[in-house]
């Protein structure tokens, strides 16, 4: 249980909010000869620390662009950290935005097929797993509509079905657990609940306490950049709403 | 490291390279045929205008003109498609992680998939026009491969150029209008005075079209000084388009 998967160390990141956005090489050029500095540097992770083990449920609680879901694509490798760094033990997959890359204009299956390789599968393999997938979506009879005409619900749940399949060692979910209806959303709690059985490692960000409450081992909340509380879940529930009623 | 990841991937790029294909083609009733229609109609109608309206004495003419354009083309698809690459697929690239080199990759792929096609057409007209080809045209897919290699090294760093400043696509629209021009497709290079031969001697299309009507057509295998002049400017493109690439791509999934 203590083996470590994800080691934060001391990562710092900005973002550059722009008073004006130079997009063009016009706009660069003139902007040379005229010195106003044209952003601000927020800074969105303040020198942060931690480490995620082997099979522990992590998460992470914070206000709105406090930078919890940053953290998230530094953890899956899309930004980069301006400085410190991220050790990853495992294959990791990220859930942040379901069905990125899917394209509507192909059908279910080709998207399922298309996904399931962005996500790391092989072709082989997703090929073999393919009607498993469209079956735990219940979307057997859609499998070759074309995914414009989906619902949007129908759209999450064949997302979400194809991601749970890649079977990796890190999950890291941004408010991804209410996808489609109570049924669905019953079924993939348990999927993630034998997830943690089979020892894998979740980073969970979320706005619904009771889910940290219920399912975590440790959470962080992150304010400012910084970590506010870590550790307990309890410990940083109450920190987090003292934070709210406290002015 | 980045590369293994990437190579890792590698089939990435060919799916991306054929949905896109997939994508162009969608909702027409002819389909896939278009791929090959498409080519069919357009060459037919700039042979119609090349061959009656400006009057040619180059050898095989229609032939000449079919290649050029066919080898033009992939150039222009691959660099334009590249382009907009990244951009394209941003819904993507901010949520998974991906080497960012797929999506321009998969953009060259496209554009040699198109050529196949359009080669298959080529084909049809070498046959209809009872043309017989020199024995030399069996290098013709080693200058498409390198004129592959040459779409990679200017379409990695467009399309993280066009990130950061978003009028490289008007830019480069510019650069392919003015390079159809001076790139021989529709006459000779030798037409031209030396002095502007001298000028436009950058355009490394210059070589990889004369390799290939040369070797296609008339049965002349280009000198080894030449192939070495080539390869070298190709690859010295490739080099650097690849740095300015590796030094832009880092942070551009932020830009999206």
């Amino acid at each position: 249980m203590s083996e470590i998967v994800i080691n934060v160390k001391n990562v710092t990141k900005d973002f550059r909010i722009y008073h004006e956005k130079r997009n063009s090489v016009y706009e660069v050029i003139t902007g040379y000869f005229n010195k106003r500095k044209y952003y601000e540097r927020l800074r969105v992770l303040d020198n942060i620390s931690f480490d995620v083990k082997k099979g522990e449920m992590f998460g992470i609680v914070g206000r709105n662009g406090m930078g919890k879901t940053t953290l998230l694509r530094l953890m899956a490798g899309i930004y980069k950290p301006d400085s410190g760094s991220i050790e990853v033990n495992g294959s990791i997959i990220p859930f942040l935005g379901l069905g990125a890359g899917f394209q509507v204009e192909m059908t279910a299956r080709s998207n399922v097929i298309l996904y399931g390789k962005l996500l790391g599968f092989s072709k082989k393999k997703i090929k073999e797993k393919v009607d498993e997938i469209i079956k735990f979506a219940e979307l057997e009879k859609f499998q070759d509509t074309k995914l414009k005409n989906f619902s949007s619900g129908m759209y999450a749940r064949l997302a979400f079905s194809t991601a749970v399949q890649v079977d990796p060692e890190i999950i890291l979910m941004d408010e991804v657990l209410s996808v489609g209806d109570i049924g669905f959303q019953k079924k993939s709690h348990d999927t993630f609940l034998s997830f943690k059985k089979r020892g894998k490692s979740i980073v969970l960000v979320t706005h619904d306490l009771n889910a940290i409450r219920d399912n975590c081992d440790r959470a962080m909340f992150l304010n400012n950049g910084k970590i506010h509380t870590m550790g307990e879940p309890q410990k940083v529930i109450d920190a987090y709403t003292n934070y709210f009623s406290s002015p | 490291m980045i590369s293994k990841e990437l190579w890792r991937k590698r089939s990435l790029i060919w799916d991306f390279a054929t949905s896109d294909l997939k994508i162009r083609y969608r909702n027409s009733v002819l389909g896939f045929v278009w791929t090959f229609l498409e080519p069919l109609l357009l060459l037919a109608v700039l042979y119609v205008v090349f061959t009656n309206i400006i009057k040619s004495s180059i050898e095989f003419f229609p032939l000449y003109l079919l290649l050029g354009l066919i080898m033009w083309n992939m150039f222009t698809r691959g660099t334009q498609i590249a382009l907009n690459s990244i951009l394209s697929r941003a819904g993507v690239l901010t949520q998974i992680h991906i080497p960012n080199e797929i999506p321009p990759i998969s953009a060259a792929f496209t554009s040699l998939i198109m050529l196949t096609f359009e080669m298959i057409v080529f084909g049809i007209f070498m046959i209809a026009f009872q043309f017989s080809p020199p024995q030399t045209i069996i290098v013709l897919p080693l200058i498409i491969g390198l004129e592959f290699i040459l779409i990679l090294g200017i379409a990695l760093p467009l399309s993280v150029l066009n990130i950061r400043f978003r009028d490289v696509q008007f830019i480069w629209g510019v650069i392919i209008q003015v390079g159809f021009f001076i790139t021989p497709i529709f006459y000779k290079i030798q037409i031209l005075p030396p002095n502007v031969q001298k000028i436009i001697a950058f355009n490394p299309m210059i070589n990889i079209l004369n390799f290939a009507h040369n070797a296609a057509l008339y049965g002349v295998l280009p000198t080894t000084k030449e192939v070495i002049m080539t390869v070298g400017i190709t690859f010295l493109i490739f080099a650097i388009g690849y740095g300015i690439f590796r030094k832009l791509s880092n942070k551009i999934i932020e830009e999206l």
